[in-house]
């Protein structure tokens, strides 16, 4: 789906690239309580927000991996989101409701790429939600662990 | 109750208790930690989600390819499923889930599906509805291979749940019993607690009471006692010690000892005190302690103590006791010692004397045949010879005859009589017999007396008497034997003055002695003669042709000697002067 909205945005959306051009694939679609009420953004206009890499463990991998994206808190406050939580639905049709206080109290990431490489669908991608898991001995607990959504495509701010 | 605690039972059972209290808790705090450690679930163990979504991916993706078959769907849902089922299979070849893969013995099936669908993958890509029934029958297996991993897993998860638990409750179990434990221990300590506080209070109270006791022999104790702590202030002062002192205890508890008394810093006392502060015990007797408004010092006797707590010294006690009793009897025995030894050396004196004397009587006896051959032989020579020629004439000799030569011969006697007299005299003296009751005199009196007989007897010698012009008030002598001197030194100089002088008695007295004087003139003694005069039986140059025996200055020394005076020679070269010294008081003669 393509968003249509685009003459409705604000200045602070200009930064992202909203289009209609078929060949720029949507990855990640965010709507709910934030300012436009739905945003399609694709891989130019995440690679627009600040980068930040995380070098952490994961529940289901062995050993430490790099993962480079952007922070979720970023994007939300670029959207203005206000909501309570964030519900996240990956492809694979998973759906999980995460507190917004997560995006604030760590730096939860959302990765496109681990050790330097893209993430794929076929894999984890395209995009992975990433806490510190290894900075926050709170984190390590399966109840966050549920929070790390592999195949991530929508956001649903509430 | 009649529990009765026995010290070291209870101290090895408190020790036991505490040792077990303490094991007993970190074992089930180490078994709790473990439980805690174990109770971290693992997303690894979410191996029944993984699988089942794995089979879901497989199932739809079977379906998906049946709609594509009819057309019925586009390349992009193919592409879609299929990633989603390669996904699936890539998190079963990731770390912990291949290995459980691997534990549940089907690691082989899923490389081979892995392998599988990479081989189908060209064909995924580029879906054509001729190609659907191969594939579908490639993907076949897929969720039958993903089902019996599902069953595996839910028996291996279960097994792995039930050995978990029952580590869990083995471990509680043994918490359980371990806290059971500790709450015995603490049972026994808490009457161990309860036990030692009684006997505390116990012992306290004895304590107390003792203290009580003690408190009580102190104040009442006649002695004087303090006490002193290292820095030497004071910290205990009975009742006793303040009457000794005249100090309240007030006045003299917590302050510096030598500031409450000059007494304690004197230097005996100050060094008993630091020698007992030193661990010493220190006796000093008899020091004399002033009191207020007192001229004469109390005698006490102090013993010093130092206080000790096991080898530390915490201070010193003091004890004083009044020994002025004490000490004059030790005076007073002191005294009378001294006065026995006076008595002894008095008597001692007055043996020697008796002994001098008996030798003296002795000695006399000894010379008396001597005397009697050299002195008597003269006038018995006399006698002898003026009878003898009595006798020779006979009836020729004229009454006239008979009259002078009887006479003679009677004077012959009479000096023979006298001169046994004085010699029994000077014998006397010589034995002692003669003693001196000595009286205070009045000295001029016997002057009076001498003079007024001599002038009788001396055919009308001027005899001039001059007094002093002040009283010289008595003499302590004899007044007999001072009056003999007197009649001696008198006569003398009547016998030895030149014709027609005066003879001059003259007398007078300074602080200690009064003084008699007599003075004759003409007939001086010759120089070299001076010295033998008073010896016995010396008879000078000048008494030839008087008369004489030579022993009356002998006894007016030796009389004037006895009683603490003296006679002396004063000649000069017309005047012989012979004085008297007799003492105006009391003197011992020793």
């Amino acid at each position: 789906m393509q968003t249509q909205a685009g003459a409705g945005l604000v200045g602070v959306l200009c930064v992202f690239a909203f289009t209609a051009n078929a060949q720029n694939d949507v990855i990640l679609r965010v709507s709910g309580q934030i300012s436009g009420g739905t945003v399609s953004l694709d891989r130019e206009a995440i690679s627009a927000l600040p980068s930040v890499q995380i070098i952490t463990t994961t529940s289901v991998t062995d050993g430490k991996h790099s993962f480079t994206g952007f922070l979720m808190r970023d994007l939300l406050d670029r959207l203005d989101a206000e909501g309570e939580t964030v519900t996240a639905i990956a492809v694979n049709d998973y759906v999980v409701d995460i507190p917004m206080a997560d995006f604030y109290d760590y730096d939860v990431i959302v990765a496109d790429s681990m050790d330097g490489v893209a993430l794929s669908r076929a894999d984890k991608g395209p995009l992975w939600i990433i806490y510190p898991r290894d900075e926050h001995e709170v984190l390590q607990d399966i109840r966050y662990d549920y929070r790390w959504v592999w195949q991530l495509s929508q956001l649903e701010v509430r | 109750m009649t529990l009765r605690w026995n010290p070291a039972v209870g101290f090895g059972l408190t020790l036991a208790a505490v040792f077990l209290f303490a094991v007993l808790m970190v074992f089930s705090m180490f078994r709790m930690f473990e439980v805690e450690n174990a109770m971290r679930v693992n997303a690894e163990h979410n191996m029944l989600w993984v699988l089942h979504k794995g089979e879901v991916a497989a199932l739809r993706m079977a379906e998906t390819m049946a709609l594509a078959e009819n057309n019925a769907t586009d390349q992009d849902q193919i592409s879609l499923r299929f990633d989603i089922l390669l996904s699936r299979i890539a998190l079963l070849n990731d770390g912990p889930q291949r290995r459980f893969v691997e534990g549940i013995g089907l690691a082989k099936e899923l490389d081979d599906l892995t392998l599988t669908l990479e081989e189908i993958q060209p064909l995924i890509d580029k879906f054509k509805p001729a190609d659907g029934p191969r594939l579908r029958a490639t993907l076949e297996p897929v969720p039958r291979l993903f089902g019996r991993a599902a069953n595996a897993a839910m028996i291996a998860d279960w097994d792995e749940l039930g050995g978990r638990l029952e580590v869990y409750r083995s471990h509680l179990r043994q918490t359980i019993a371990s806290l059971i434990g500790i709450m015995l221990a603490g049972g026994i300590l808490t009457v161990a607690l309860f036990l030692s506080l009684r006997q505390s209070r116990r012992d306290n109270s004895m304590l107390r009471r003792e203290r009580d006791f003690s408190g009580l022999l102190i104040s009442s104790s006649g002695e004087g006692i303090l006490a002193v702590d290292r820095t030497g202030r004071c910290t205990l002062w009975n009742d006793a010690m303040e009457k000794l002192m005249g100090k309240s205890a007030q006045q003299a508890v917590g302050r510096p000892l030598r500031n409450v008394a000059g007494f304690f810093d004197i230097s005996p006392v100050r060094e008993g005190i630091a020698r007992a502060l030193h661990g010493h015990t220190e006796h000093l007797t008899l020091q004399p302690l002033f009191q207020p408004h007192r001229d004469i010092p109390l005698r006490v006797d102090l013993r010093f103590f130092p206080l000790r707590n096991d080898d530390e010294t915490l201070g010193a006690i003091l004890f004083l006791n009044d020994a002025t009793d004490r000490y004059k009897a030790l005076q007073k025995d002191a005294q009378d010692r001294d006065r026995l030894e006076e008595l002894v050396s008095e008597r001692t004196r007055d043996l020697d004397n008796a002994l001098q004397r008996e030798r003296s009587a002795a000695k006399l006896y000894r010379n008396f045949a001597a005397m009697v051959s050299h002195q008597f032989r003269t006038p018995l020579a006399v006698a002898d010879s003026a009878l003898q020629r009595l006798i020779r004439r006979g009836t020729r000799a004229t009454p006239e005859e008979i009259n002078e030569r009887a006479t003679r011969a009677r004077d012959a006697i009479d000096g023979l009589t006298r001169l046994v007299d004085s010699t029994m005299d000077a014998a006397r003296l010589d034995a002692g017999l003669i003693g001196a009751r000595r009286t205070a005199c009045d000295l001029g009196q016997i002057v009076n007396t001498v003079c007024a007989y001599q002038r009788t007897t001396a055919d009308g010698r001027q005899i001039v008497i001059r007094q002093p012009t002040e009283d010289p008030g008595t003499a302590f002598c004899d007044p007999a034997h001072a009056e003999q001197v007197l009649e001696n030194l008198v006569s003398n100089a009547v016998k030895y003055a030149a014709p027609d002088t005066p003879i001059v008695v003259t007398y007078h007295s300074d602080a200690e002695n009064l003084f008699c004087d007599v003075s004759n003139e003409g007939n001086p003694i010759p120089e070299k003669e001076r010295a033998q005069i008073f010896v016995r039986n010396f008879r000078g140059t000048n008494s030839v042709g008087s008369k004489g025996t030579g022993v009356g200055l002998f006894i007016a020394r030796t009389l004037a000697r006895m009683q603490g005076g003296d006679v002396s020679l004063l000649s000069s070269a017309e005047t012989t002067t012979f004085r008297l010294t007799l003492p105006r008081f009391y003197e011992s003669l020793i």
